[in-house]
């Protein structure tokens, strides 16, 4: 069980690769019912940029074995670079505020996700609220 | 594009099999969106829910399908896209990914767009509202 009250900004939460195979992006494609189908110029396939986020969000939520009823309130994201399907992924998350406020804790959590090469591809800025 | 254009809508009915779905997809199993009894009388922005929820992201996405379904690869190459969930989408709700551009400005020779996007219910509640903006390359 994590004391959520101990957590301070500044502190890595998490770092792990996520590997966007052709079964995980189908996966999530099928879930969101997603019909943009990405591709590059040459026809390669792309991953859903939202696909990227969703799975960096997920190892943070893990990672903080995040307790039920806790909300999402808000997200920034922005993306740096197109990645064909099959790449693997590396994604840092990071605390950057953590208050309580009206019953609830906000945890303010920025998550940096890169290629195998070290290229930006993702940042993003998640707010979730936790029942305090 | 110019100010005042609007991007072509994605509607789409979401279930709770779908939630389920993106459950395992995500890795995202909070009971707010798969147990009924839990989810009852959780607390969303001030209000009790009715039951289980999508997920913020899942409903996001369809925001990104359709951007990317708009602006192709530059979205995927440098978009940006800040929003906040103001209120649950339950099973059985049909939404509306929606936007229109707010601003173009040129910057290091390329157009950069700004729009106001959103997801709103078939109820005319708002789920989600923001901003997106993306850099148009010189070929898209």
């Amino acid at each position: 069980m994590i004391d959520y009250s101990k957590l301070e900004a500044g502190q890595q939460l998490s770092s792990q690769s996520l590997t966007l195979d052709a079964k995980a992006v189908g996966d999530y494609v099928a879930a969101v019912s997603d019909a943009s189908n990405p591709a590059a110029g040459d026809g390669t396939p792309l991953v859903p940029p939202m696909a990227i986020a969703a799975l960096a969000l997920s190892a943070v939520i893990n990672t903080l074995q995040i307790p039920g009823g806790t909300i999402h309130a808000s997200q920034e994201l922005g993306f740096g670079a197109s990645v064909p399907v099959g790449e693997s992924l590396e994604c840092t998350a990071t605390l950057v505020q953590n208050t309580v406020r009206r019953g609830w804790r906000f945890l303010v959590v920025n998550m940096e996700v890169t290629s195998e090469d070290g290229g930006g591809v993702m940042e993003g800025k998640s707010t979730i609220m936790l029942p305090a | 594009m110019q100010q005042g254009d609007t991007l072509p809508t994605i509607e789409k009915t979401i279930t709770q099999t779908q939630i389920e779905r993106y459950a395992n997809a995500a890795g995202d199993h909070n009971p707010i969106h798969l147990d009924s009894d839990f989810a009852m009388g959780a607390e969303f922005g001030g209000s009790t829910l009715d039951g289980t929820i999508a997920h913020g992201m899942m409903i996001l996405a369809s925001i990104s399908e359709m951007l990317t379904v708009t602006f192709a690869e530059d979205w995927l190459n440098n978009g940006k896209l800040k929003v906040r969930f103001r209120g649950p989408v339950y099973p059985g709700e049909t939404i509306t990914a929606y936007g229109s551009v707010k601003k173009v400005s040129e910057i290091d020779g390329q157009s950069e767009l700004t729009c106001g996007v959103g997801v709103r219910k078939d109820n005319g509640d708002v789920a989600i509202s923001g901003d997106a903006t993306v850099r148009i390359s010189s070929g898209g």
